[in-house]
């Protein structure tokens, strides 16, 4: 395994920075983009680029609801998005020659 | 990989909760080339955010709830003493009462706050467990007040009202400890359970005096448990995501 096999969908700041927090919470948890975005310190319009990129990799679901007359952005981790984070932390931990 | 998103704004870092460290931002290193080294410090470092802005901070509600037990129980204790039924004065419930109620508003207060924009099973499981403790509530005042009205003793309602409380928490703490597998609330339910039946066997005066030390030592001790090894530990050996991500 070497650097370039990375995950090039995780392998990049922000969007390991976005996954890593997803992945923080239990499985299957919702956060709001504004939380999310307030624990990331992100502007909205940087959040949204990325967010699409890993929806594009279904690693995240984006969806949308109301709550009473106000849309909220719920996001969430997939099953896959989450495996292919503990594949990418596995992979980097290797490449670090530490034992995964 | 080229920058692809709407021009970025300036970052509005005034949005941030009070109370909680800046987090470093920088959109021009978004996708910027990643050394593996800084991989694990991000993943620590996103693992730390998440437990300081979302999760409850143990030491806190270990706080509250230890002030209010070790001050509440010591002042039912001093009039309890001086009075020959060894029932407190009824000033010195009010001020008992008042602390529980300041903790029990810490508690919720702190606990919402943190769970905003929170959905899914982390908060079902939350609530969940939040009405339990109302639940549990009620059922104590239903049965000490069937109590009272069958005739039990002064003496006996007040060790039943430190008594069934002192069960019902420690029990909830108990099974807390197992669910999330918390060493630290499992060892403290256990303690309260096992301090208010010690507290009910040494009667009154003494129940009051046990509960301030013991119980209230206990929540102290159990806020120290939780900075030592969630909060101080963590920060050295790596945190629990770099863990559980690890095959």
């Amino acid at each position: 395994m070497t650097e370039a096999e990375l995950d090039p969908v995780i392998h990049a700041q922000a969007r390991l920075r976005v996954v890593a927090t997803l992945a923080s919470f239990a499985p299957h948890d919702r956060i709001a983009f504004a939380k999310l975005q307030q624990l990331l310190g992100m502007t909205a319009g940087n959040l949204s680029t990325h967010l699409r990129k890993l929806e594009a990799a279904e690693y995240v679901e984006v969806a949308k609801s109301f709550q009473g007359r106000s849309p909220v952005t719920h996001i969430s981790l997939t099953a896959r998005g989450r495996l292919a984070f503990e594949d990418y932390t596995a992979a980097v931990t290797k490449i670090l020659g530490g034992t995964p | 990989m080229a920058p692809d998103g709407p021009p970025l704004e300036p970052d509005d870092t005034a949005s941030a909760p009070e109370g909680s460290e800046p987090v470093p931002t920088d959109p021009a290193l978004d996708d910027a080339p990643l050394a593996p080294e800084q991989v694990l410090d991000i993943i620590r470092e996103q693992r730390l955010v998440v437990r300081d802005r979302v999760e409850p901070d143990g030491r806190l509600l270990f706080g509250a709830w230890g002030t209010a037990w070790l001050v509440g129980y010591l002042v039912l204790f001093s009039t309890a003493r001086d009075s020959a039924t060894h029932t407190p004065a009824g000033w010195s419930f009010a001020v008992f009462f008042t602390l529980i109620a300041a903790a029990i508003a810490v508690t919720i207060v702190h606990t919402v706050r943190r769970s905003i924009g929170i959905a899914g099973p982390t908060g079902r499981s939350g609530a969940m467990y939040g009405w339990s403790w109302t639940i549990g509530f009620v059922a104590v005042f239903l049965i000490m007040t069937g109590l009272t009205r069958a005739g039990a003793d002064p003496v006996v309602v007040n060790l039943g009202w430190n008594a069934l409380p002192c069960l019902l928490v420690g029990v909830l703490y108990l099974a807390s400890g197992a669910l999330w597998q918390s060493t630290v609330l499992y060892v403290l339910g256990a303690w309260i359970v096992l301090v208010g039946g010690v507290a009910t066997v040494v009667g009154l005066p003494a129940t009051f005096l046990v509960m301030a030390l013991a119980g209230g030592g206990g929540m102290f001790v159990g806020a120290l448990a939780t900075h030592v090894r969630e909060y101080r530990g963590e920060r050295r050996a790596g945190s629990r995501s770099e863990l559980r991500s690890a095959p």
